[in-house]
């Protein structure tokens, strides 16, 4: 990978973040710059203001105070510009649920201005890549964890993104389903994309990612390429325990009576 | 596995936790709370007070029969609207336990009797033994007959619970129950109209009534107090031994399902099994190829099809396509009708528009991440408004010419109509204002509408904005009022006519035209609060 120097096109340039949830500040003054057509991973505990930075970059949640520049445009200033750049699959929020999922495509695709058979040709084709087309009739509110996913995926590629946010992809998808998207994911990289993606787990970023960001209690705590935040420590999960100040608890003194089959 | 422990004692106590932690949680739903338990104990002891005073009447077990009854439905029907009020009772939160059906039946049920719905069943109850007994021997019934008739209510609104939350664990079911709550609702449309005939002709005509519910429990119980009273011991013992069979009967009814359901795998384990390559194709064949290319088409066609998809959204239009119906045309069948009455089906389907993207919940974020001006935001609008006007349209124009036809008011038609199309744009105009304003959360589980914390919201938002409507109409109103009392206004009331529909779709443009910029800028703000669900 390229190291140490970041590539001068920044994909997202966010300046000053906040953002308080009444007494609970969620995000904690955030400056970060995430280098274009790079794999970027997000890493922190749950809690630590993943989510809620990803919503402030993408648009979908107004901060308190500071700035967002996503492909060189102003995220509050012209959301319009930007939204049409990039893909977005946020966690917790619903799709249209009443929809099957070549529905749901269709209609995001419509609703972003593509032509209606284009939108067709490319939902036939993600939903075949996904391996959704066997259950593209099906309503989405029928899907696993794992589909819905997958389906939120395609309607996120859907418009060719050039950044592409995914807040926990993986969480709750089973094997097949996460290699699928893993391999959809990487060939989007490599034609010079940029994905940035949270996740709390480590072994999936240091495998993924070329360059983490870490996050805890609403600040970063570390970010470049990967090696550079690994450092010494033996894999990514060390450092990261290290970093936000977790390493080295040892939780089985106390429970001598578990195990032994005597209750 | 463990001794035989009572764990009665158990599950009350955790009900009782249940309940206060939940009320820990807020201070408004510990106001709530608190305002309902007051008015649940003033309106039982007056009911309370109410049935001593009818201690005497010639009608006393009529009235007291209809009531027990009314109260066992009520029981029943409850567990429908509120299915996870009673986190105790639900069973499917036990299963990993080692608990055996009879005790856990038992415990369950007395947990159930605690609350204010038990006290008030049971003012109620005592209220009515009252009201019926005379001497010792009746009063001595009189409390077997509370305990059992109670009991039964209970057993009876658990029994309907546990084979709903069976049905509950799947989609489809899901769905169902949520319909189920509609039945009830134009069912008390239905009730409302029978009262107001009651209320003309007396106590009296209940009696025929009474003569069967003193036979079905838990009427019953209360029937043998009255049989007591009147010395016909046979028929009492009958009677309670009805209401005896009935709860043993839901008793085993409950404690069957509890078993099945703490054992048998749930709906989503049973699909994935049976999972079939191909469900019936869904293709957007008619429907698509009629509505208009872009946007418009797009989302009037997902709007369409969330009234029959959305359990939610389909429960919300059967009701005011229903209540529409109903109020003018019942009103004409009573003789109490008004041809203005048809302008009810205008108003109840216009409310369809407010809330637009709390319709949406938190899937609005595909909405908004596609929404870069304020054009857009006024061609969504206008499509969402556009599948409403798809149905509302001719169903206002059926309603009001029904009417009319059933109270042979013609010379009336043009200006009723007109009325009815000038409050059709302006709730259209205050929806699409008030959805881009005041968005709320609809929960897609359970009954509410609201999610706590935003009833104050959806309030502003309904009422502000049925009031507002109203008002906008004033002119059509005032010309309605005119054409009535002029000297020959009658020759001019056809003309309300077209000026209703003009000035009712002018409104609808006006409005639509103010909300879209709103929308546009309050992206991120609606978002937040459609998403509380």
């Amino acid at each position: 990978m390229t190291e140490g120097n970041e590539v001068a096109a920044a994909a997202v340039r966010v300046r000053g973040l906040w953002k308080r949830f009444g007494q609970q500040i969620a995000v904690a003054g955030i400056d970060l710059d995430l280098p274009a057509g790079k794999f970027i991973g997000l890493v922190g505990p749950n809690g630590a203001g993943k989510t809620t930075t990803l919503s402030m970059v993408t648009g979908l949640l107004r901060p308190d105070q500071g700035s967002v520049e996503v492909v060189g445009q102003d995220v509050w200033r012209d959301p319009a510009a930007v939204k049409a750049r990039i893909g977005v699959l946020p966690e917790g929020l619903r799709f249209f649920e009443r929809l099957s999922g070549r529905e749901l495509l269709g209609y995001s695709g419509r609703l972003r201005g593509l032509p209606g058979a284009e939108v067709d040709k490319r939902a036939t084709q993600l939903l075949d890549v996904l391996d959704l087309a066997g259950a593209q009739h099906k309503l989405v509110v029928d899907y696993s964890t794992g589909m819905r996913k997958k389906i939120g995926l395609a309607a996120a590629l859907l418009h060719n993104p050039e950044v592409l946010f995914l807040d926990e992809p993986f969480e709750g998808v089973d094997p097949v389903s996460a290699q699928t998207i893993r391999g959809v994911l990487e060939r989007y990289t490599a034609s010079g994309a940029t994905v940035v993606f949270s996740s709390h787990v480590m072994e999936l970023v240091e495998s993924l990612c070329d360059w983490v960001a870490v996050m805890a209690a609403g600040r970063i705590r570390a970010h470049g390429p990967l090696a550079e935040v690994r450092g010494e420590a033996a894999s990514l999960q060390q450092a990261f325990l290290e970093l936000v100040g977790a390493g080295g608890r040892d939780a089985g003194s106390d429970l001598d009576w578990l195990g032994g089959g005597a209750r | 596995m463990t001794g035989q422990a009572n764990i009665t004692p158990v599950v009350v106590r955790l009900k009782l936790s249940l309940l206060r932690n939940g009320l820990k949680q807020s201070g408004g739903r510990r106001a709530a709370y608190v305002v309902s338990a007051v008015i649940v104990v003033l309106f039982g002891a007056l009911q309370l007070l109410g049935l001593i005073a009818l201690h005497g009447n010639d009608h006393a077990l009529s009235v007291v029969a209809l009531l027990v009854a009314v109260l066992a439905l009520g029981w029943a029907v409850m567990p429908l609207f509120f299915p996870s009020g009673d986190e105790t009772l639900d069973p499917t939160r036990l299963v990993m336990l080692p608990l055996r059906p009879r005790p856990l039946v038992r415990a369950l049920l007395m947990a159930s009797l605690v609350g204010f719905g038990p006290l008030f069943t049971l003012l109620l109850l005592i209220g009515s033994v009252i009201a019926v007994a005379h001497g010792g021997a009746a009063y001595a019934v009189g409390v077997v007959a509370v305990v059992l008739a109670l009991l039964v209510c209970v057993a009876l609104a658990r029994a309907v619970a546990a084979a709903n939350i069976r049905l509950l664990t799947s989609r489809k079911g899901r769905d169902l129950a949520v319909l189920s709550g509609l039945v009830i609702a134009i069912g008390a449309q239905l009730v409302n109209f029978g009262a107001q005939r009651l209320g003309s002709s007396g106590l009296s005509q209940l009696d025929p009534v009474a003569d069967v519910l003193k036979w079905v429990p838990p009427a019953s119980a209360v029937g043998a107090v009255d049989s007591v009273s009147e010395g016909s011991y046979g028929v009492a013992v009958a009677q309670l031994a009805l209401s005896a069979v009935a709860l043993y009967a839901l008793i085993a009814v409950w404690s069957r399902h509890l078993t099945k359901l703490m054992t048998a795998p749930d709906g989503s384990t049973l699909q994935a099994a049976t999972d079939r390559p191909t469900t019936r194709e869904r293709t957007s064949g008619g429907l698509a190829r009629l509505l208009p290319a872009g946007r418009t088409g797009t989302v009037m066609e997902r709007s369409l099809r969330y009234i029959w998809r959305d359990p939610k959204t389909k429960a919300a239009w059967v009701t005011s396509l229903a209540i529409g119906l109903i109020v003018p045309v019942f009103n004409a069948l009573q003789g109490t009708g008004s041809i203005y009455f048809a302008c009810f089906a205008a108003g109840m389907l216009g409310i369809q528009m407010y809330n637009q993207f709390g319709q949406d919940t938190s899937a609005f974020w595909m909405v908004a991440t596609t929404i870069s001006s304020a054009h857009d935001a006024y061609v969504e609008l206008r499509a969402r408004a556009l599948a409403l006007l798809v149905i509302t349209l001719p169903y206002t124009t059926l309603v009001t010419v029904l009417t009319t036809a059933m109270l042979d008011d013609w010379p009336r038609l043009p200006q009723a109509l007109g009325l009815s199309l000038a409050l059709l744009g302006a709730m259209m105009a205050t929806g699409a204002w008030t959805s881009a304003r005041f968005p709320y959360s609809i929960p897609q589980e359970g009954y509410k509408n609201v999610v706590p914390g935003q009833t104050g919201l959806a309030w502003i938002s309904i009422f502000g904005g049925m009031v507002s409507a109203a008002l906008l109409c004033s002119p059509v109103i005032a010309a309605a009022i005119w054409a009535g009392i002029a000297k020959n206004g009658d020759d001019w009331a056809w003309l309300l006519l077209p000026f209703g529909a003009a000035y009712g779709t002018t409104l609808t443009w006006t409005g639509l035209h103010l909300a879209a910029p709103r929308t546009a800028a309050r992206l991120p703000e609606i978002l937040t609060a459609v998403s509380k669900g």
